[in-house]
């Protein structure tokens, strides 16, 4: 069984959180820029001099796809490396996969990892 | 048409007032030119009785209205110099500084002209002894004209104000991404009025010591005064503040950071060049001295063109890329080696000049990369180092056919700067040597006294979260790009108390 492990973090958080799970065997994994809010909400920024409660901070959104064993151990690793212990640092998530292909080679689930 | 014509001329009425028409024309028409030659015959007849009297202007007295003008257009294109360093700066940058890199260049800027007109001008270039100056403070008792220039006095300081606003630039480059606001305004003070304005006195000041040595120290255009200067107290203010966050150097087996805009970048680096067609050409304080503007020019060009060319060579055979920062910085190393030695060397001489300079600015930043000090754009290499290099290449390779120039034109009564390679010897290249060696000791001490004195008073460098989440955010309440992305949509103006609850 596949899962999809997704990850919200602080912008800065992002490289160490990649090595980890690198040193950690992970192939592949997916990153888009995000903005978004949670409990952190609320932040007052300025332009031209008046003043907004920003409700949207920039973060990063990390996917990847591990074989259900594995599941655990990201957890583990995306928790210790992208942790300030501050509000913000963001949320992990899980779902099921039902299908993985990969497109070069047909390969089909843990296969094409 | 036509058929329209001849059918119409057919009609007894429409002849009529066809010729009505045409006769009304004509006679308009003769009363119109009537009325030129008329007046054509008076006008002519009173300027022919005025033939003899001498013009009210004499050309001799175009010759400071002339000069005065070339300085004050050169003194736009150094001012138009601050677009590029703020374009290359943040396009060095990341991301989330950019509002930061901005900021510092427009406030640097403003508080220059403040500085530069309250005491600035007047320890750098105010009668004094051989150290600074000290007159004209807050350009009180100004004459019409600066000294033996002949140039308008406030037009000179419009000039001098944008070449010091040029070095506390600089300063900033070696910084970015983790001096706080208030650090940068703190030490700029410094640097606008005191260390820049000092050291300019001992070169370009009335009786300055560096100028008025038995064979006078030269740097034409400010390789020295401004680029050494600038770059060194840019290391000062990398060394005082440390690496950013997360900075991995070359042999702990990182690298630079890299920028956000690699365009805004390159055009930055475009208009520095040609913001260096005021710098340098500008330099002469007199369009009389046509040959040597023109000279100038040429030589700036072709120093910037090899610092190009060979400072993308240089990487390729490194690294199989053709570099674009390296490119930008090449250009950049050629352009500040041929500040002092511009006037005096050969076209070939500058193309060798700007062509070392661009190997000397890679090795450089190779040897600061070494010591672990984390300069996100280059300056110190690039300012500092080739400043250094240009200072020294006038000791080499000035052709001893050049003096200096003066309001009439070219002046030879001082004498001619020739360079060791031209068979002038030593004596000039010693006067280079110890101008170089001791402004770039002297600011090298300054500047890490007044950078280290500001870190001790935790006001340099911001706190870490600050400079994680970004300058831009927590300093200046907001980040450079789509910062409507942000605001709009379920972000609204906090004072309307709509969204104080999320």
């Amino acid at each position: 069984m596949l899962k999809l492990v997704t990850a919200i973090l602080k912008p800065h958080k992002f490289d160490d959180v990649k090595e980890a799970l690198k040193k950690d065997g992970i192939t592949g994994l997916t990153v888009t820029e995000v903005k978004g809010f949670g409990r952190q909400g609320g932040k007052t920024e300025t332009f031209r001099g008046s003043e907004y409660t920003v409700e949207l901070l920039p973060k990063i959104k990390l996917e990847l796809i591990v074989d259900e064993a594995q599941v655990a151990k990201a957890i583990e690793t995306i928790t210790a490396a992208g942790q300030t212990g501050k509000i913000g640092d963001g949320k992990i998530w899980v779902l099921g996969v039902d299908e993985l292909v990969r497109i070069r080679t047909s390969e089909t689930g843990v296969e094409a990892i | 048409m036509i058929k329209r014509f001849i059918g119409g001329m057919k009609e007894r009425d429409s002849r009529r007032y066809f010729f009505t028409y045409l006769g009304g024309k004509m006679i308009g028409t003769m009363a119109v030119l009537a009325l030129m030659l008329g007046l054509a015959w008076y006008v002519g007849g009173r300027a022919g009785a005025q033939e003899v009297e001498t013009p009210l202007t004499a050309a001799a007295d175009l010759i400071n209205p002339v000069n005065t003008l070339w300085v004050l257009v050169a003194a736009f294109l150094v001012f138009f110099m601050q677009a590029g360093f703020m374009m290359l700066e943040a396009g060095f940058a990341r991301t989330r500084e950019t509002v930061n890199v901005l900021m510092e260049c427009i406030v640097d800027t403003a508080m220059c002209g403040i500085l530069f007109w309250a005491v600035g001008f007047a320890f750098m270039f105010g009668e004094g002894n051989g150290w600074i100056g000290h007159q004209f403070f807050f350009l009180s008792d100004a004459p019409a004209t600066y000294g033996t220039t002949g140039v308008a006095f406030l037009a000179f300081w419009v000039f001098q104000f944008a070449f010091a606003d040029t070095a506390s630039t600089i300063v900033s480059g070696a910084m970015v991404g983790r001096t706080s606001f208030k650090g940068d305004l703190i030490y700029s003070v410094g640097v606008s009025a005191i260390i820049y304005p000092i050291v300019g006195h001992w070169i370009w000041g009335p009786g300055g010591w560096l100028a008025t040595m038995d064979t006078p120290f030269r740097d034409f255009a400010g390789s020295t005064v401004v680029h050494t200067v600038g770059g060194v107290l840019a290391l000062t203010g990398a060394i005082a503040l440390g690496p950013r966050i997360g900075r991995k150097f070359k042999r702990d087996g990182g690298g630079f950071m890299v920028g956000h805009d690699m365009t805004i970048a390159a055009v930055g680096g475009i208009i520095l060049w040609f913001g260096w067609y005021g710098f340098n050409p500008g330099s002469t304080l007199s369009a009389m001295d046509f040959e040597g503007v023109g000279r100038v020019a040429a030589n700036t060009t072709l120093a910037a063109c090899a610092g190009a060319l060979v400072g993308i060579a240089f990487m390729y055979i490194r690294t199989k890329k053709w570099d674009p920062g390296i490119t930008i910085n090449g250009f950049l190393a050629g352009l500040v080696a041929i500040t002092a030695p511009c006037y005096w060397v050969s076209p070939l001489g500058a193309i060798i000049i700007g062509g070392v300079a661009a190997i000397i600015c890679v090795l450089a930043i190779d040897v600061i990369e070494w010591f672990r000090v984390d300069d996100p754009i280059g300056a110190v290499a690039v300012h500092g180092v080739c400043g250094i290099f240009g200072t020294i290449a006038v000791g080499l390779f000035a052709t001893g056919d050049f003096g200096i120039p003066g309001a009439t034109g070219a002046d030879l009564s001082t004498g001619t700067v020739t360079g060791l390679f031209y068979g002038g010897g030593t004596d000039q290249l010693v006067s280079q040597l110890i101008g170089s060696a001791v402004v770039t000791g002297i600011v090298l001490v300054a500047g890490l006294a007044m950078m280290y004195a500001i870190h001790g008073t935790k006001q340099l460098r911001v706190p870490a979260d600050i400079e994680l989440e970004g300058i831009d955010i927590h300093e200046h309440g907001g980040s450079a790009y789509h910062p409507e992305f942000a605001f709009t949509g379920t972000g609204v103006p906090a004072t309307s108390g709509a969204s104080k609850e999320a």
